[in-house]
């Protein structure tokens, strides 16, 4: 057999087209390039052409196929399928085209499900709230370049907050397979994930079909073990959209998920010791529940030690109204404390130390001198060295790596076996100090939330107690909630692994509503009635979340604590102006969010949901939100527009 | 003494300044007269947005605490305001004088505070 191509080979053509435009160029340089430029010759004819041009010219062109009956991204669905990916979050793109259609038509759009998004910032973040209540990843599919850009933010997001997302970017690897100039095919890249690896915990791009069936598993896997994390695989178009070939050597390897790391078991045993035998344990925690069987067992370690918790809100990890929950007592359990165990702590330091924001920044440790401290958890093996989310090196005496939740039955066991009958007098007594201490915070934060109680607008106290005194019976679970509002910890009972699901992590602003829809969609079919306190700043970013919402039909309570200013910038840009003693009236330019004042309710009914507001006399408050639950009672999302007082 | 001074604010003060004889009293003549409508004005400039507009407090790095019919003593006051102590920003004199904080201490006097909460229906959970 001759190697040389048959004279009709298509793509031998465009080669020679292509050296004909090279030669081309090279005849029209500019005259200054050349030293021995000539004036062009009149009447100047092309050469007559040649036998092989000839055949070129009038051969037939090779038969086009016209269809296909397999395609790559068919095996792409099949896949998805046995990972059992619920959903799969988009913003539709071309480079992924081969794969949106296999999931629509061969995957009958059932496991995974497509989810409408107007931004793929949404898509991440929809998958962020959606894994931390149902505990699983959703699939987010985007554009690799022009959409990933635009995801980075929310994949930032889930990285810090430790929440898998499985992500997903289409190329278009080959740059002689690319087509005409528009977007998607020029805007292409070597390495998508190179803009994204410092927040991801694992990225691949699969050269085959095969390659991607092992990759898609082993991301799978990666995504969910802990310390979870986002992940990304790079899909070349040509390999979604392609015939399979060999489908018969295909293989979809068993997807074996890693059971947690526990702790090893004599740093457990001397854990054991040191809280038993301490005058005043303190237990901190983060990141740590991820199941309701961890918040139990945190309960009932608490419970057999009698000691008191504080809850940083990475999640719901102990029950807010527990006697021993000290949370909102952090100076003096800390100041007290002689073990403070701390698990699943993002940042040691910041919960155990007093940080001063001033010209020069001060801080002093809370704990007293001698105080063990203890860290269990995977934080030390969750670092990447650009972006960072760590704050200042602690000390700490025993670091115990160790899944949180997978350590503590061994750990409560190893406390039982040292509780001698001696003890428990003394841990009974401390039980009741703290129990005594937490009625008591609960009455003042009661009272508390009556300062301003008629005013305009309205407080965060109030907004927070009518919320409440709606939801209270009901299967409850806040998904969402604004900067600094610690009235649902202080006067709410927070008594399941769903009622609360943490915050953004990355602190993202744009996080909250999309999160809180995944998360209301993962509750949807568990029955629950979801509620997310959002602010007017974040929902400025993604308003579009409300018509996704509306378009899938996700029920979702969504009150927006409209203070009109990014607050928070608002103080600090208050505090620079005092620094320098220039008054601090002009400390509204640029922070707020008024002239005009946005109505957030015209804005979610032009998306198709149902709105009310803006409400801003507090009495009218507990009518707007029976309404708006019986919308979200019938299965939709309701919006209610506070207008609120800064915090 | 001082529960008369938080009802009648600055006013009342000023009768105090009077009465003479009681602890309460002295303790009161060294707060400076204050305009509450001055300081209403003032404080809803600038401290509300730590604060409140009730003075119920609220959140920035710390908690910012509640203000509402304050306790602490006016020395105490300014000098929080002058020489802050945690996160709050100082408040020189050029940004805000000796009247002017004496202003906005006494409209915090005149803040409705607290609600009892035992007979209120929402609380009761």
């Amino acid at each position: 057999m001759s190697r040389r191509r048959p004279p009709h080979d298509p793509n031998r053509r465009k080669f020679l087209k292509s050296a004909t435009l090279a030669g081309a160029a090279a005849v029209t340089r500019p005259a200054a390039a050349s030293a021995q430029s000539v004036a062009p010759r009149a009447n100047l004819k092309a050469a007559a052409p040649g036998p092989i041009q000839i055949a070129l010219e009038s051969s037939p062109p090779e038969k086009d196929p016209q269809t296909q009956t397999t395609s790559g991204g068919d095996f792409m669905v099949d896949v998805l399928k046995t990972l059992d990916i619920d959903y799969l979050a988009m913003n539709c793109a071309s480079s992924f085209r081969g794969l949106h259609e296999a999931v629509i038509n061969y995957g009958k759009n059932v496991k995974p499900e497509i989810l409408t998004c107007n931004h793929e910032e949404i898509a991440v973040a929809m998958g962020h709230g959606y894994a931390k209540m149902e505990g699983k990843p959703l699939a987010m599919i985007c554009h690799g370049v022009v959409g990933l850009q635009h995801a980075t933010m929310a994949m930032y997001n889930a990285w810090c907050d430790r929440v898998p997302v499985y992500c997903i970017g289409g190329n278009i690897l080959e740059a002689n397979k690319r087509g005409n100039s528009t977007a998607e095919w020029v805007h292409s890249a070597v390495d998508i994930a190179a803009g994204v690896r410092d927040y991801t915990k694992w990225d691949d791009q699969p050269a085959s079909l095969q390659h991607f069936a092992e990759s898609a598993v082993r991301a799978y896997k990666i995504a969910t073990t802990p310390p979870m994390g986002p992940v990304l695989l790079s899909l070349d178009a040509e390999l979604q959209e392609n015939p399979i070939k060999d489908a018969e050597t295909l293989h979809i390897p068993k997807l074996s998920k890693v059971v947690p790391p526990q702790a090893d078991s004599g740093a457990i045993a001397e854990v054991a010791r040191l809280l038993v035998n301490a005058e005043a344990p303190l237990i901190v925690v983060d990141r740590m529940a991820r199941t309701q069987a961890g918040m139990d067992r945190l309960v009932e370690l608490a419970e057999l030690l009698q000691c008191a918790v504080m809850d940083r809100f990475g999640r719901t990890n102990f029950p807010s109204r527990h006697p021993l929950n000290q949370t909102f007592r952090r100076n003096a359990v800390v100041g007290q404390a002689d073990v403070i165990l701390a698990i699943e702590m993002n940042d040691h330091w910041a919960a155990l130390n007093a940080f001063h924001d001033r010209i020069v920044r001060t801080s002093q440790p809370l704990y007293k001198a001698g105080t063990k401290i203890i860290s269990l958890g995977l934080r030390d093996m969750y670092l990447k060295a650009n972006y960072q989310d760590f704050g200042r090196f602690s000390d700490i005496d025993m670091s115990v790596a160790g899944d949180g939740e997978a350590t503590l039955p061994a750990l409560i066991e190893a406390v039982k076996k040292l509780i001698d009958g001696g003890r428990k007098a003394a841990y009974e007594a401390r039980g009741k100090r703290y129990a005594a201490a937490r009625f008591a915070m609960l009455e003042q934060a009661k009272s508390d939330a009556t300062i301003g109680w008629d005013s305009t607008p309205i407080t965060t106290g109030r907004m927070c107690a009518e919320v409440y005194a709606q939801i209270k019976d009901e299967d409850w679970s806040l998904v969402g909630n604004t900067i600094g509002n610690t009235w649902p910890m202080r006067l709410w009972n927070i008594d399941k692994i769903h009622r609360w699901n943490g915050g953004s992590g990355g602190a993202g602003v744009g996080y909250n509503a999309p999160a809180s829809l995944g998360a209301a969609l993962a509750n949807k079919r568990h029955g629950r009635l979801t509620v997310t306190f959002n602010g007017d700043g974040d929902l400025l970013y993604v308003p579009s979340t409300l018509w996704t919402a509306a378009h899938h039909r996700i029920p979702l309570l969504y009150i927006v604590q409209n203070n009109r200013a990014y607050h928070q910038e608002y103080m600090y840009l208050q505090a620079m102006a005092n620094r320098h003693a220039r008054g601090i009236n002009n400390a509204h330019i640029g922070t707020t969010i008024t002239d005009p004042n946005v109505d957030f309710a015209t804005v979610a009914r032009g998306f198709g949901v149902y709105g009310e507001g803006p409400i801003t006399d507090p009495k009218e408050l507990a009518p707007a939100l029976k309404r708006a639950i019986a919308v979200v009672k019938r299965g939709e999302p309701a919006l209610i527009d506070v207008v609120t007082d800064p915090r | 003494m001082r529960k008369v001074f938080n009802l009648f604010g600055a006013t009342a003060m000023a009768a105090s300044l009077c009465s003479g004889g009681l602890a309460g009293v002295a303790r009161a003549q060294d707060v400076p007269p204050g305009d509450a409508a001055n300081g209403k004005r003032l404080y809803l400039a600038t401290c509300f947005v730590c604060h409140g507009r009730s003075g119920q407090g609220g959140a920035m790095n710390g908690p910012a605490p509640i203000l509402a019919k304050t306790a602490m003593p006016f020395d105490g006051f300014k000098a929080q305001l002058r020489q802050p102590i945690n996160e709050m920003p100082a408040y020189s004199e050029a940004v805000m004088s000796d009247q002017q904080i004496a202003d906005v201490y006494a409209f915090l006097q005149t803040l409705p505070g607290p609600l009892p909460t035992k007979d209120m229906a929402i609380f009761k959970d």
